[in-house]
């Protein structure tokens, strides 16, 4: 009986799950189209990755950038606006949802709106030119595309980090604080020792799952910039998603693997905390 | 003196963290606004010089276009469906296993499990490419097996349940078993009942998650009438033939069900997505 309980999750794990792993990790060491019988040619497509396809490269620092941007502001944001929220604020929901409203929403979604808005013509620039500033060419200028498609992107999630914080911050137990304003310990003392530690859990949590998350990023770049001015924002699965399109089904195994190998530190830690709770 | 000079500031400490909320919070549902306002705008006016606030004149011709030239109720009803079946099989599936993991004792089940937890470690791209092929191996490409089947059950549905269920009482399954149920009816009258808030979660993150998810159904559709709304709205977002407003209009269609959703179900979002990062 036990077993007929977990039977359709074990079959559906080995099939999509185990079998899928091994499969795409023999491909990643042949020369396989789909089409044609795979060739087995060892590490040469890993080889080819790291020492003969530059584009290849500037998809790992792309991706890299953008995984630091939205870490380095995303959660901060997401503090900030908590601890303002934590403030005993009237109409706390409404702010809340303000916030959260574009999480709820899907990334392709989020992306047509933020087209619209970077439009050479949109409002942004429109406020621009209001102001007596130059336009931006803020998804056609390889400079900035980047910066763009990460601002879109910090404004979309930070709202989750926002919940998250809200929550934690809410259940710190009053008498820490209390405790601390005892000893006579200033707003920021307060803040430094008694809410920062308190929130050590959440943190991890919300940089591991971040970190994971932005890695990943892929819908943003495919609707908004399809990983160009000239690969600027080219990130490792829009990079993968076109080898696959190529069928070089291959090169792109390799790929996926790369991306497993850069998140596998990340993902250990996330199993860490996962197994510390059960 | 003192006080007056506490309450002074106090004051001004208030307007300011309001002026930073309200001021935040704007900008915030600006691009919300901004992509309804563009869509009720007429195809001269979307870039209009000074941009128009309010849609002058103010026409629903975007979604009469796209209503009419593009199957958009056909890609509503395909999220529909596959989320809603994907929903349901991951609440009887994950819950099902959960049971078992957290309430029954069998041979390997610790080690079952702990392959289970492993999984969450793998992203889900390194599957990608070998998935599909096993769609097409299985003729399933293009059709709403491939949307829904291997979403049927979630790891970490199974986790999340198994840790709610451990929670319920053993004694209230024990007299169960005495009147004589089988343990799926055990499960069934006793468990499920009792793992409702739980579920309540998980229907929340498996569903949003579906309606959202893009990578997988765009590569395993090819025919518009497979389609899920944000597949969909790439493709029309994609087409030359789209001037921005027509854009917004799918744009709007595609985020309103779930926002009218979120806006009835806020507390049950909120708590369904601190469940996971808080430690109980």
């Amino acid at each position: 009986m036990p077993y007929l309980f977990i039977a359709v999750p074990v079959v559906s794990i080995i099939v999509f799950m185990f079998i899928p792993m091994i499969v795409s990790f023999w491909w990643s060491l042949n020369d396989y189209s789909g089409i044609q019988s795979a060739k087995f040619i060892g590490l040469d497509n890993y080889i080819q990755l790291f020492t003969n396809d530059p584009i290849f490269i500037k998809t790992l620092v792309n991706t890299t950038l953008f995984v630091l941007m939205g870490m380095g502001v995303g959660p901060t944001l997401g503090l900030l606006t908590a601890l303002l929220l934590n403030q005993k604020v009237r109409f706390q929901s409404v702010f809340r949802t303000a916030y959260y409203l574009p999480v709820m929403t899907s990334l392709v979604v989020v992306s047509t709106i933020w087209v619209m808005l970077y439009n050479r013509n949109g409002l942004l620039n429109s406020v621009l030119t209001g102001l007596g500033l130059q336009k931006v060419g803020w998804l056609s200028d390889p400079k900035v595309a980047l910066i763009s498609v990460a601002i879109a992107s910090i404004w979309q999630g930070f709202g989750f980090e926002t919940v998250i914080f809200l929550a934690a911050l809410q259940s710190i137990p009053r008498e820490l604080y209390e405790a601390a304003m005892i000893d006579g310990a200033g707003s920021f003392q307060r803040f430094w020792y008694v809410t920062l530690p308190s929130l050590r859990h959440v943190v991890l949590f919300i940089y591991i799952y971040g970190i994971i998350g932005s890695y990943q990023v892929f819908d943003q770049i495919f609707v908004m910039t399809a990983g160009g001015p000239v690969y600027s924002t080219s990130t490792i699965v829009h990079y993968l998603f076109t080898k696959f399109m190529d069928l070089r089904l291959g090169y792109a195994s390799a790929i996926a693997y790369v991306l497993f190998a850069i998140l596998v530190v990340f993902s250990y830690l996330q199993w860490r905390f996962f197994t510390e709770k059960s | 003196m003192e006080t007056q000079h506490r309450s002074l500031n106090f004051i001004v400490g208030r307007i300011l963290l309001y002026l930073v909320l309200i001021v935040s919070s704007v900008l915030m549902i600006v691009p919300f606004y901004w992509s309804v306002g563009t869509s009720l705008k007429l195809e001269r006016f979307i870039f209009a010089s000074p941009p128009q606030w309010w849609p002058n004149p103010l026409t629903f011709l975007s979604y009469i276009n796209i209503l009419t030239r593009i199957p958009f109720l056909r890609y509503f009803t395909n999220s529909v469906i596959v989320a809603l079946v994907t929903t349901l099989g991951q609440v009887f599936f994950d819950t099902l296993a959960a049971y078992a993991f957290a309430k029954l004792k069998f041979p390997g089940r610790d080690q079952i499990f702990f392959i289970f937890l492993l999984v969450l470690m793998v992203p889900s791209q390194v599957n990608l490419i070998p998935m599909y092929r096993i769609m097409a191996t299985l003729h399933w490409t293009d059709t709403y097996l491939a949307l829904i089947v291997p979403n049927l059950t979630s790891v970490f549905g199974i986790f999340m349940m198994r840790q709610f269920l451990m929670s319920i009482p053993n004694e209230l399954l024990d007299a169960a078993r005495i009147d004589g149920c089988n343990e799926f009816k055990v499960f069934m009258k006793v468990a499920l009942p009792l793992a409702l808030p739980g579920i309540a979660t998980l229907v929340i993150l498996s569903f949003m998650g579906t309606w959202n998810n893009f990578l997988w159904p765009r590569i395993v559709t090819n025919s518009e009438s497979l389609f899920t709304l944000p597949v969909g709205l790439a493709q029309l977002q994609m087409k030359n033939t789209s001037n921005e407003a027509q854009i917004m209009a799918g744009t709007v269609l595609t985020a309103l069900p779930m926002i009218m959703v979120f806006l009835f179900m806020q507390r049950q979002f909120i708590e369904g997505m601190t469940a996971g990062a808080l430690k109980e």
